[in-house]
């Protein structure tokens, strides 16, 4: 298995923002645990990738697809930090240049 | 007699008979919590006012519940309407649901009492509670020992008689070894059994509530309780939940056990072993087949975990972002800061572990080579245990390798995670496991036996070890844990 770990994207994908010092002790961490999960490359596997996410020991309910009343606006806003005529405000998402 | 030392079941026979009020239960309880509190700190919010007035209105009932005026402490990333849910994380610290868990509303239909919120690893991520945002809870056993995690608050307050009872959740273990550092009864259902609709996503095909209890009995009345269909979450079963309180007494059919190899338990504590295999000898005695097993897969099994379990982490909380949920960093210029710094200052190392750890295993060149590894053993974890229950009809093992280690002794994370090397395979495959306390190291720190049994069997796991629990009988009360101090 490919174990390189470019730190930066991986922060960059998860939305994160290491301190020097966060990355100090989290980079090393996390490169002795990707080496130590990749124990599983020892294993010989014959799995149909078809079958690898039936692991349910039951057949999944369905219910009928009925209209309910939701939780009120009022309700499901209250934290939200910063809302503004019923809607939940966040900072913009397109930049004027 | 204190109330704090009496089973839920006796409790509620006690309510039954009219000889006590629900008031006088939680009165008790509050007291307790009082006292022990300041020494093991199992509770982020003890809901002192709120049960008062529950209490009263049940007292007032002519027709009561099940579990009437019995309380039950839930732990923090279950929601619970309009009362603090906080996941042990500064990322939602102020957090007040809109809505209850289904497992809190089923609780509260059978009269129990909510007392409080319990302290847990940081979204549920660790195995000793020191991940909490606010502070690591003390094992009562011991007060410089950890508790486990990541239920550590609410296995804590059984053990410390702070609660009849208490819900956790389990991921890997987190019901389960904290149970049996704390010498109390914990079951992680099958997958499926219980909803989780309201439980705080962590790993939502590994997730699953369970109770905390002093006595078998107990965990069959609770589990009875909260298990069952639910229309709101769509990966339960919508098989009826026997009567397990009721099947407790009925005879246990052909027992045929697997235990491991001596070979397969290195490396174990020599106390732990000695319990184990004493258990076993016991169990013996009253008839049952044992059989040697060994299960080459579960060598795996914990890097299997580790994959699979961030990988679902780094999606699920994805969501705390800074605009639903309280908490946004004060400072940014644009939402791309804000996402960054509100997720960089909400979040905990342990967290941040996971996050990075889970998005590393799904991102674009490694994908096949760590998540779908991880799959496929996962799926070859199941086979094993399939093959193994056309043989035998339980697997018992020691719940965790050792009793509870000191507060900061594992610093590392890798022998943090080693911690949950015999609970995780069940977790995996989604089958139902319980903690049995079956004693005491020399050093008066419990020890637990781990029972594995086929899906939707959870009836026979009560059986099993409610027969266990008399053999061996375990007493909580050691330490005079409960009693109200002199």
């Amino acid at each position: 298995m490919k174990s390189k770990i470019d730190l930066d994207h991986i922060c960059a994908l998860a939305n994160l923002k290491l301190t020097e010092e966060d990355k100090k002790l989290l980079e090393p961490q996390i490169i002795r645990i990707v080496k130590w999960i990749n124990k599983l490359e020892e294993l010989k596997i014959d799995v149909k990738k078809g079958e690898l996410y039936s692991f349910f020991s039951f057949t999944l309910p369905f219910r009928k697809d009925k209209i309910k009343r939701s939780l009120p606006a009022e309700e499901a806003l209250a934290n939200s930090p910063e809302k503004s005529k019923g809607f939940i405000k966040a900072p913009k998402v397109i930049e004027e240049k | 007699m204190s109330l704090t030392s009496l089973s839920a079941t006796e409790l509620s026979t006690l309510i039954k008979k009219k000889e006590i009020k629900a008031e006088e239960i939680i009165l008790a309880y509050l007291e307790r919590i009082q006292e022990r509190e300041k020494e093991i700190s199992a509770f982020i919010t003890v809901l002192e006012e709120r049960a008062l007035f529950s209490a009263k209105k049940i007292d007032k009932k002519k027709k009561k519940g099940k579990l009437a005026g019995i309380p039950v402490a839930i732990k923090d990333n279950i929601l619970t309407k309009g009362i603090r849910t906080t996941c042990a994380s500064k990322i939602l610290d102020n957090y007040i649901p809109p809505y209850s868990a289904t497992v809190v509303k089923k609780l509260e239909k059978e009269d129990a009492v909510i007392i409080g919120k319990t302290n847990l690893d940081e979204f549920a991520m660790g195995s000793s509670t020191e991940n909490s945002a606010f502070f690591p809870t003390r094992n009562p056993w011991d007060l410089r020992r950890v508790p486990g995690g990541s239920s550590g608050g609410s296995a804590a307050a059984v053990a410390a008689g702070e609660t009849a009872a208490s819900l956790g959740s389990d991921t890997g273990g987190s019901i389960r070894q904290p149970g049996a550092f704390c010498g109390v009864v914990g079951l992680k259902p099958t997958y499926g059994h219980v909803s989780r609709y309201g439980l705080v996503a962590f790993a939502s095909s590994l997730d699953q509530i369970g109770p905390l209890t002093r006595t078998v009995e107990d965990n069959a009345l609770l589990t009875q309780i909260i298990a069952g269909p639910d229309p709101q979450d769509s990966t339960i079963s919508s098989q009826p939940v026997p009567d397990y309180q009721k099947e407790l007494g009925k005879r246990l059919a052909s027992v045929k056990a697997a235990y491991l190899k001596e070979k397969s338990l290195e490396g174990i504590d020599n106390e732990v072993k000695d319990s184990y295999y004493q258990t076993l000898r016991a169990l013996e005695e009253t008839g049952a087949e044992l059989w040697e097993m060994d299960f080459p897969s579960w060598e795996y099994a914990l890097a299997c975990y580790y994959i699979i379990a961030p990988s679902e982490a780094s999606s699920n909380l994805a969501r705390y972002d800074g605009i639903r949920y309280r908490f946004r960093h004060p400072r940014y210029s644009n939402l791309k800061e804000m996402y960054l710094n509100t997720r960089s200052e909400g979040f905990g190392q342990e967290v941040k572990r996971r996050i990075l750890l889970g998005t590393f295993a799904l991102s674009s060149g490694y994908y096949d080579a760590y998540y779908m590894k991880a799959a496929q053993a996962r799926k070859l974890i199941c086979q094993e245990f399939e093959k193994a229950f056309a043989k035998v009809n339980f697997i018992l093992t020691p719940t965790t390798p050792e009793p509870a280690f000191l507060i900061g002794e594992k610093e590392d994370p890798i022998a943090m995670y080693l911690s949950d090397i015999f609970t995780v395979t069940a977790s995996l495959a989604g089958i139902p496991a319980l903690t049995l306390p079956i004693g005491l190291s020399k050093g008066n720190l419990p020890i637990g036996i781990q029972i594995m049994t086929n899906f939707f069997q959870e009836s026979r796991i009560f059986k099993l070890a409610f027969l266990l629990e008399k053999k061996v009988k375990f007493d909580n009360n050691k330490l005079n844990l409960h009693k109200k101090e002199e």
